[in-house]
């Protein structure tokens, strides 16, 4: 516990934080509001559950910043020598950090997007979400948003460069995600930029389930987070 | 005092490469405790890169360190064993010095009081809850030896510890390091300030270009004739 603690106190500790705390319910705002008010008429529950999405990319990106923030500012050495505790042990209790910050953060964006698209909705015609979809939704993006922290933050300690990881994460998302799309019709589903994308409900496919994708999507984290524990304890710090 | 000779820290042909480039080549030498040990070295001797492999943060291509006997590969750092300092300070430019050192203190497990002790001891306490970024050269070489301090170390590992401080720093340092030492702990630490070295030191390390050209104790330059300054210029090729 006091390893979180400390990971914690350290990503909260930033302006950083409050960037992308703000930045993200800012999204959410305008999410709803372009959703619900911008694009058309919305008659199904899932047309209408997009207005509520959060963005989970935005969550990979922050826990990307972070993690690798520890490499620019050369926070991860100190931290390393005096935590009485294997590196990947340290680096396991940052991924836990960006989890519970990631948790925090979902839950601002889902809140913000809830306040604003809720009584948006009621002017769109057919049935309202009911308590179980509005569930869903909530459960679903708090999940999207604490496996993309952690993924980001996994991503951040292996490439140990924000510049670098940031781009890295542009391509996948802009290049090669839609190369993956063409190749092979619901191939990208099984990518974790696609799996998070149903999970939050940005996408909406018959192919995969929203479970379905949130077990693609914790695969795809675990096998980033094994990779980057199994990385630690073989590297350098700087 | 019978620890006066023994070994606590170890280097046993330690090497690293980084590519083609050797850093570090079949570095061997020894570090006593109750003495204040200075590794000295030009620039690129490795000094950095030895230091970092001594304390685990670096891993070596070749050769073992060890700490109080056991090997550095197979250690958990612990506050309290080693406390170091390698450039730059490894604090964040958006978190107070205060905040930076009660972050290492929580993962440390150590109480909060401690952290106001260490500002206190390093001079910091005015300046604590200003942000890291804002503070000059000096003060980030203060951090970091707070947060070297903060486990109250029976060994310190220092790179560099003089740069940017002013003299009333470089002498606050001096007599703590030998504070230290008097009190049976273990001081290594490099420096290019030949000149407070050696008014600090007890022991010698020399590298040159990755690989120690000279060990022994300050007083043996001393007994023949030359100043730490003259043997250091003439064991690493300089004039």
């Amino acid at each position: 516990m006091a390893l979180l603690r400390g990971e914690l106190g350290k990503t909260l500790g930033t302006r950083t934080f409050y960037a992308f705390l703000f930045g993200g319910a800012g999204f959410s705002l305008l999410n709803a509001v372009l959703v619900a008010e911008a694009s058309g008429t919305l008659r199904v529950a899932s047309q209408k559950a997009e207005a509520l999405t959060t963005l989970p990319v935005l969550l990979m990106v922050w826990g990307l910043v972070g993690a690798a923030g520890e490499h620019r500012h050369r926070t991860a050495a100190p931290a390393a020598l005096v935590a009485g505790r294997g590196r990947a042990t340290v680096l396991l209790a940052r991924l836990a950090a960006y989890a519970v910050t990631g948790f925090g953060l979902g839950a601002v964006m889902i809140g913000a997007a809830l306040a604003l698209g809720l009584p948006l909705l009621r002017d769109q015609p057919g049935p309202d979400l009911d308590v179980a979809q509005i569930r869903t939704v909530v459960l679903a993006n708090l999940a999207a948003c604490v496996l993309s922290a952690i993924m980001g933050a996994a991503i951040g300690a292996l490439i140990r460069n924000q510049i670098v990881g940031v781009v890295v994460l542009l391509v996948f998302n802009f290049a090669v995600l839609p190369l993956i799309s063409g190749a092979r019709e619901g191939l990208a589903n099984l990518t974790p930029f696609g799996a998070s994308s149903i999970l939050s409900g940005m996408t909406h496919d018959t192919t995969l389930s929203i479970t379905a994708a949130g077990a693609v999507f914790a695969a795809w984290t675990t096998i980033v987070a094994g990779g980057a524990l199994t990385s630690e304890r073989r590297r350098d710090l700087a | 005092m019978t620890h006066r000779h023994t070994p606590v820290l170890v280097a046993d042909g330690l090497t690293k490469r980084y590519g083609r480039v050797t850093a570090v080549a079949d570095l061997s030498f020894t570090v006593r405790s109750g003495a204040v040990t200075g590794f000295f070295g030009p620039n690129g001797a490795g000094k950095t890169t030895a230091l970092k492999m001594l304390v685990g943060l670096a891993r070596p291509t070749a050769g073992r360190a060890f700490v109080n006997g056991t090997p550095v590969d197979s250690m958990i750092p612990d506050a309290r064993v080693v406390g170091v300092y390698i450039e730059p300070c490894g604090a964040h430019p958006g978190r107070s010095g205060r905040a930076h050192l009660r972050t290492l203190a929580t993962l440390a497990g150590l109480p909060r009081a401690r952290v106001d002790e260490v500002l206190t001891i390093v001079g910091l306490d005015e300046a604590a809850g200003r942000r890291v970024g804002t503070y000059s050269m000096g003060m980030r070489q203060r951090l970091g030896l707070a947060a070297a301090l903060l486990g109250d170390p029976q060994i310190l590992v220092l790179d560099e510890p003089v740069n940017g401080l002013d003299p009333r720093g470089i002498a606050w340092l001096r007599t703590l390091l030998r504070e230290q030492a008097a009190l049976g702990r273990t001081v290594l630490l490099s420096s290019h300030v030949l000149s407070e070295a050696a008014r600090t030191v007890d022991d010698v390390v020399v590298v040159d270009q990755g690989r120690v050209v000279h060990q022994g104790p300050l007083s043996d330059l001393e007994d023949r004739g030359e100043s730490l300054e003259l043997a250091y210029l003439n064991l690493t090729g300089g004039n």
